[in-house]
C-alpha cells in the first residue's frame, strides 16, 4: 500500500509536470495565435484605411494626421508600439515619432513577409537600432503583417507586445486547464487510494483467514501426527521392544540352530525398532530441550546403521538453550544427516554440538563424495538453500565446505 | 490687370499689418504669437513641446458670438488638420488645438480662419 502510493505520488508529480510543460506550449502557441490575429486586426480593420496619402513619402501633415489616429486607436490592448515599414527599411510612421524617417535593413523574414504576405512573429531584438529607444531589460515580441499605402505600395505594420503581456495571456489560457488537469489526477489518486485501501483491507482480511485456515490445518496435522506417534510408540514400540527382548532371552536360553534363527530375528527386530523410532523423530519432533537435544540427534542417525555408515555423535555441555533454538539445531542436523544418507554415500558421519562463548557451533562431516556449492542448481539444493535462510533469519550463518570427492562440512553458528 | 495689381497690393498690405502686429514670445519652449485678421478680429497662436510631439493652438478672437469659421492648419506647408468651429461665449472666440509629430529641424505651423470674407493667417515655428 505504501509502495504504491509512493509510487502513485511520483506518478502524479510526473504527469502534472509533463501537462504542464505541454500545456505551457500549447498556451504560448496560442497567445502567440491570439497576437498574431490581434494585430491583423489592427493592420487590416484600423491603420489600413486610415493611412492618409503622403504618409509613405513623409509628408508631415499626413504624418500628423495618422499619429493622431494611431495615439487612440492603434495603442490598444498590449500594443506597446507600432511601426509601419515601407519596402525599402524606411519607418513611415511609429509612435516613437524620432523613428519617422529612418531607414534600416529589413530582415529576411519581414521582406518574405512583405513579399508573399501572411503574419509572423518573433522576440524582439532590442540591439537592434531601430529597438534604440525601447526600455532595456523589457523583453518584446513584435507580429508584422503587411499591409498597403492608399497609393498601392506594400508597407509592412508591426505591433509590439510586451512579454509579459503574452505571458499573462498564456497564463490565462493555461489556468483553466491546469484546473482541469490538476482536479481530474486529484479525483483519480483518491478514487484509487479508496480502491486500493478497500482491495488492502480485503487482501489482509483473506490473508488473515487464510493463515487462520493453515493454523487450524497445521495444528490438526500436528494433532494428528502427535497422536499416531504416540499411538506407535506407546503400541507398537512397546510391543515390539518386549518381543525383541523376549527374543533375546529365548535365544539365550535355546540350542542351535535355534539360537542362531531366533537370534537374527531378534538383532533385525531391534534394528526396525530403531528405524520406528526415528521415523516416530521424524513424524513428530520431540519437545526439544538442551537436555534431550543430544538423544534426538542420535535419533536422527538410527538409518545411519542400515546404510553402513559409521555415525559418531558428540554433544559437550550446552547450558541454558532456548527451545527455539534447539528446534533450530535439530532441523539443520535433520537435514544435513538426509542429504548425508541420500547422496554422499559416505562411510563415516560427526556430529559435533557444542557452545562456544555464547554461540552453539553444529558441524556435520562426511568423507563421502562432496560436491561444487557454485554448481549445483538451485532445485537440488534447495533443502541447503532453505536452511540457509532459515539460519539468517535467526541471525546464524551456515558455511558449507564442500568439493567434488573431498567430503562435506557443513558449520552452523547460532546465538544460543 | 489693374484688378489684380490692386489685389495684390492690398494682400501685401495686409501682410505687413500682420506681421507688423505679430508679437513673438517666449515662455519656456512655448512660442506665442498674436496677430490681428483683415476686419478686426485677433488671433493668438502657440506651440510648445508635448512629450516628443508638438501641441500647436490657434485662438480667433472676434468678439462675435455664433460665427462659423473655417480653417486650416498647415504642418510644413502641408494640411494636418481642417474644419469648422463657432465663436462662442462672452469673448466670442474659439480655440484650436492639435498635437503634432515634432518633425526633424524647425517646424512650421501656419493656421488660417476665414469668415465671411474675412482671413486669418497665423504662424508659429518651433
Amino acid at each position: 500500500m505504501t509502495l504504491f502510493l509512493v509510487v502513485g505520488l511520483l506518478a502524479f508529480v510526473a504527469i502534472v509536470l509533463g501537462a504542464r510543460v505541454l500545456t505551457a506550449r500549447a498556451a504560448n502557441d496560442e497567445a502567440l495565435s491570439d497576437a498574431q490575429r490581434f494585430t491583423e486586426v489592427l493592420a487590416r480593420s484600423v491603420a489600413q484605411p486610415d493611412i492618409p496619402r503622403g504618409l509613405v513619402r513623409g509628408e508631415p501633415g499626413a504624418v500628423d494626421r495618422f499619429d493622431r489616429l494611431a495615439t487612440d486607436r492603434l495603442l490598444v490592448g498590449d500594443v506597446r508600439r507600432v511601426k509601419i515599414w515601407a519596402a525599402d527599411g524606411t519607418i513611415v510612421y511609429s509612435d516613437e515619432v524620432r523613428l519617422i524617417g529612418e531607414r534600416f535593413d529589413l530582415g529576411a523574414e519581414e521582406r518574405e513577409i512583405l513579399d508573399a504576405g501572411g503574419t509572423d512573429a518573433e522576440v524582439t531584438d532590442l540591439d537592434k537600432p531601430e529597438n534604440r529607444y525601447e526600455q532595456p531589460g523589457g523583453g518584446l515580441v513584435e507580429v508584422y503583417t503587411r499591409i498597403r499605402s492608399p497609393e498601392g505600395e506594400p508597407l509592412l505594420f508591426e505591433a509590439y507586445y510586451t512579454v509579459e503581456g503574452i505571458e499573462a495571456r498564456q497564463a490565462a489560457v493555461i489556468r483553466p486547464f491546469q484546473r482541469i488537469t490538476l482536479g481530474a489526477l486529484v479525483v483519480l489518486v483518491c478514487v484509487a487510494t479508496l480502491l486500493l485501501w478497500l482491495l488492502t483491507r480485503r487482501e489482509a482480511r483473506a490473508a488473515a483467514e487464510r493463515e487462520r485456515l493453515l493454523l487450524s490445518a497445521a495444528s490438526a496435522s500436528e494433532a494428528e501426527r502427535r497422536r499416531i506417534a504416540r499411538d506407535l510408540h506407546d503400541g507398537v514400540v512397546q510391543d515390539l521392544a518386549g518381543t525383541a527382548f523376549t527374543l533375546a532371552a529365548v535365544a539365550r536360553e535355546a540350542d542351535e540352530p535355534v539360537r542362531s534363527t531366533v537370534g537374527a530375528a531378534s538383532g533385525s527386530l531391534r534394528e526396525n525398532l530403531r528405524a520406528l523410532r526415528s521415523l516416530l523423530v521424524e513424524i513428530h519432533p520431540p519437545d526439544l530441550t538442551a537436555a534431550n537435544l543430544p538423544a534426538a540427534l542420535e535419533d536422527l542417525c538410527a538409518p545411519a546403521a542400515a546404510q553402513a555408515v559409521d555415525a559418531t555423535v558428540r554433544v559437550a555441555e550446552l547450558g541454558e538453550v532456548g527451545e527455539d533454538r534447539a528446534g533450530l539445531v535439530w532441523r539443520v542436523a535433520q537435514e544435513l544427516v538426509r542429504n548425508t544418507l541420500r547422496h554422499a554415500r559416505a562411510r563415516t558421519m560427526d556430529i559435533d554440538l557444542r557452545r562456544v562463548d555464547g554461540v552453539l557451533v553444529l558441524e556435520v562431516e562426511d568423507d563421502g563424495v562432496g560436491f561444487d556449492p557454485a554448481a549445483v542448481s538451485t532445485t537440488a539444493h534447495y533443502g541447503l538453500r532453505g536452511l540457509q535462510a532459515l539460519v539468517r533469519d535467526s541471525g546464524g550463518t551456515l558455511v558449507i565446505d564442500a568439493r567434488p570427492g573431498a567430503g562435506t562440512r557443513v558449520r552452523l553458528e547460532v546465538p544460543a | 490687370m489693374k484688378k489684380l495689381t490692386s489685389r495684390l497690393a492690398i494682400c501685401g498690405l495686409l501682410a505687413a499689418a500682420t506681421a507688423l502686429t505679430t508679437t513673438p514670445a517666449h515662455a519656456g519652449d512655448e512660442v506665442v504669437n498674436r496677430g490681428s485678421c483683415t476686419d478686426g478680429t485677433h488671433w493668438k497662436m502657440k506651440a510648445k513641446p508635448d512629450d516628443g510631439r508638438i501641441e500647436v493652438e490657434a485662438e480667433i478672437d472676434s468678439n462675435v458670438t455664433g460665427q462659423t469659421w473655417r480653417w486650416v492648419l498647415r504642418h510644413d506647408g502641408d494640411v494636418s488638420a481642417r474644419g469648422t468651429s463657432q465663436t462662442r461665449g462672452a469673448s466670442g472666440s474659439f480655440s484650436v488645438a492639435r498635437r503634432t509629430v515634432d518633425s526633424p529641424g524647425t517646424d512650421h505651423f501656419r493656421f488660417r480662419a476665414t469668415h465671411a470674407g474675412e482671413v486669418c493667417v497665423a504662424r508659429v515655428s518651433l
